[in-house]
């Protein structure tokens, strides 16, 4: 356990693996309450992990799209430079933003045998089969954050030929940088295409890993408080 | 002794997690986490990263989710009955009758796909509920899927083959051709499996599909037509050299999509439903992936499938007996790690050691696929398993227990192409000008 930094006094790994993991002991020992203080949350979080499926859907299409545009270009003499690091871009959203979207669906697959042993066994092997994954999923997700300020900080740039128009790269940028500093951001914003920042598209990758991480403790809490598993999947009728 | 114990260690971590039923992806992600931490000093999680955006952000595993979009559209609309009700007259009279649809519905999606999760679940998906209707047995539904689904890694286009050749800078046109022969021949052994089921478990044949004319046989076929001319764009723009694997994929969604709306099955409701289950299911296999290359990178580190082949090396064997080792070990090693990242961590060790052995490389690399599809259909860590899973609910048990005769006859084509080597080599070595791309 190397390299957690400490946040308000904690090391990092306090706040992502043991609150979580005392918040499930609270769901466990008083489902009511926590279901009342969880519930509009929950809500929530099922909107949020079906509209990132959909936007990986939509990252998908843009896969199909910008290899018709390739094929297209290359039949009528053109070149598409870049088109291959966009297609992976895309990939990688579509990867990442589906998910906690697959997860909730029950497309993610799992050895499954001891499961269905008994229903109460079932129950508490089900339930510390997520708190693993949970766990390994925000170690996932911590990563792919740091990963990903890291590319920011030190300025990585694509090794293909693909380019970014910088107002796009300000746009996202102003999430992260204070409002009074926005008239600074975008006077240095020039109207030019740049090699594309690494980090840029990366953010699906930490905002995919984060919600998967997210949604399985949110499945685990809802495990421990209906006691019922609450993923269900389609299968082939 | 180390290696002993690093290898214990893996694998007994590998089973806790995977048998207390953690997600597979995940299960490797835990075990390389648990690997890295235990047996290295480099920062674990900033090399998993930097390993997974790589492999999760690259080109050629685009193909993958649009070949599994094409099979969802397929399914999803009326044109997989259509394939079925065009296969059946011409499968129906052959002994075994329309369970030799999995077998050819395979080998002629394996022509299109590079995977065998792809060809696995777009003729699963068609063929699956249609045979289970008719009342064939399900183990042998299941089994010969299992089997039939690993032909995509050996029939061209195949990503197995496309690693191999990279990573001993052979040329992937003459891997290719190289497939072709052992593929077919793989092929026919599976089917003569479901004869000899037909011959030796009567009781077991389901009624037999409805008499019909040769006129109605004709016309009945034309069903088939919509599908085969989507596989004839699809393979001849790639053996023609107009469009790449990644690109052939695209022009079978947008071909599939065409013939849907032609057909009138495509609507608003079947098209958003195929794209976010294609969406879902690439999301599953793309985790496995993750996890996958994170355990690689993690036993790659430690050094361990490295110390297994010098120790190999170390026993001077002939080349059969060498074959022989290498067989086991690769069968081993696939009961963790998938196809692709065997080849790739071990291959820096076996390289050297059967061109020494004066092995043909290119016999080599389908050999490599053979010993590599079995791998796909074993537990605990088969590729195959874990998508039939997904799309029949049975237990991986059951389902490796329904695909062991397919694992007997891929060791059988280990035999045969012992025995006669130029059933991969004539090919590529009698055809250097062979149609571009690839």
């Amino acid at each position: 356990m190397r390299d957690w930094q400490p946040i308000l006094g904690l090391p990092l790994w306090a706040w992502l693996f043991v609150f979580p993991t005392i918040l499930a002991l609270a769901a466990l020992a008083a489902p009511g309450p926590t279901r009342r203080a969880l519930r509009p949350l929950q809500a929530l979080l099922d909107r949020v992990y079906l509209l990132s499926g959909v936007l990986a859907a939509i990252c998908m299409v843009s896969i199909l799209l910008l290899i018709v545009a390739q094929i297209v270009a290359r039949w009528s003499g053109m070149t598409f430079p870049g088109s291959t690091e966009y297609a992976g871009y895309a990939m990688a959203a579509t990867s990442f933003l589906a998910l906690a979207h697959a997860l909730t669906r029950g497309a993610h697959i799992r050895v499954s045998i001891l499961l269905n042993i008994g229903h109460h066994f079932g129950l508490w092997l089900d339930a510390v089969a997520m708190w693993i994954a949970a766990v390994t999923a925000t170690y996932f997700a911590r990563f792919a954050i740091k990963t990903n300020i890291m590319s920011e900080m030190l300025n990585d740039r694509t090794q293909g030929q693909d380019f970014t128009p910088e107002w796009l790269i300000s746009a996202l940028k102003m999430f992260v940088t204070a409002p009074s500093d926005w008239g600074k951001l975008w006077a240095e914003t020039g109207a030019d295409w740049v090699y594309t920042p690494v980090w840029l598209p990366q953010l699906p990758m930490s905002i995919g890993t984060v919600l998967l991480a997210l949604a399985l403790w949110d499945y685990l809490y809802r495990l421990l408080i209906t006691r019922r598993a609450s993923i269900t999947s389609e299968a082939v009728e | 002794m180390g290696e002993i114990y690093t290898t214990l260690i893996f694998v007994f971590v590998l089973f806790a997690l995977l048998g207390s039923s953690v997600w597979i992806g995940l299960a490797l992600m835990g075990v390389a986490w648990v690997g890295m931490e235990l047996f290295t000093s480099r920062p674990a999680g900033d090399a998993m990263i930097t390993t997974i955006w790589t492999g999760a952000s690259s080109w050629t595993l685009t193909a993958l989710p649009l070949f599994i979009w094409m099979g969802e559209i397929l399914y999803r609309t009326r044109l997989s009955q259509d394939m079925f009700r065009g296969l059946a007259p011409w499968m129906r009279w052959l002994p075994g009758g329309l369970l030799h649809t999995n077998i050819a519905g395979c080998t002629i999606f394996a022509a299109v796909s590079g995977s065998s999760a792809a060809t696995l679940t777009t003729v699963g998906k068609m063929s699956i509920p249609e045979l289970r209707k008719r009342g064939y047995p399900e183990y042998m539904i299941v089994g010969t899927l299992a089997g039939a689904a690993t032909l995509g890694l050996m029939i061209p286009p195949s990503l197995t083959l496309i690693v191999y050749g990279v990573s001993i800078n052979e040329s992937i046109t003459k891997l290719f051709m190289a497939g072709i022969f052992p593929g077919l021949v793989l092929a026919s052994l599976f089917m003569a499996y479901i004869v000899g089921w037909h011959i030796f478990a009567k009781d077991q044949r389901p009624a037999p599909e409805p008499s019909m004319s040769l006129g109605q046989m004709l016309s009945e076929s034309r069903f088939l037509i919509p599908v085969l001319m989507l596989v004839t764009v699809v393979i001849g723009s790639m053996y023609l050299g107009l469009a790449t694997a990644t690109e052939a994929a695209a022009v079978g969604v947008l071909g599939a999509l065409t013939l849907a709306l032609f057909q009138g099955s495509l609507s608003w409701g079947t098209f958003t439903e195929s794209l976010m289950g294609a969406t879902r299911t690439s999301a599953m296999i793309a985790l496995i992936l993750m996890g996958a290359s994170f355990l690689s990178l993690a036993m790659g580190f430690t050094g361990l499938p490295r110390a297994l082949a010098a120790w190999i090396d170390q026993m001077n064997l002939s080349p059969l007996v060498l074959i022989l080792a290498l067989t086991l070990f690769y069968v081993v090693l696939g009961m963790f790690l998938d196809g692709i990242s065997s080849v790739v961590l071990t291959m820096a060790i076996v390289e050297p050691m059967i061109r020494q052995a004066g092995i043909d490389v290119i016999w080599f690399g389908i050999f490599i696929v053979v010993v590599v599809e079995m791998a796909q259909v074993t537990p605990p860590i088969g590729f195959n398993l874990f998508v039939l899973q997904s799309m029949t609910r049975h237990e991986i048990s059951y389902i490796a227990k329904t695909a062991v005769p397919m694992v007997g006859l891929m060791m059988l084509m280990v035999v045969i192409l012992v025995a006669w080597p130029e059933l991969a080599t004539w090919l590529p070595n009698n055809l250097r000008s062979g149609p571009a791309g690839g």
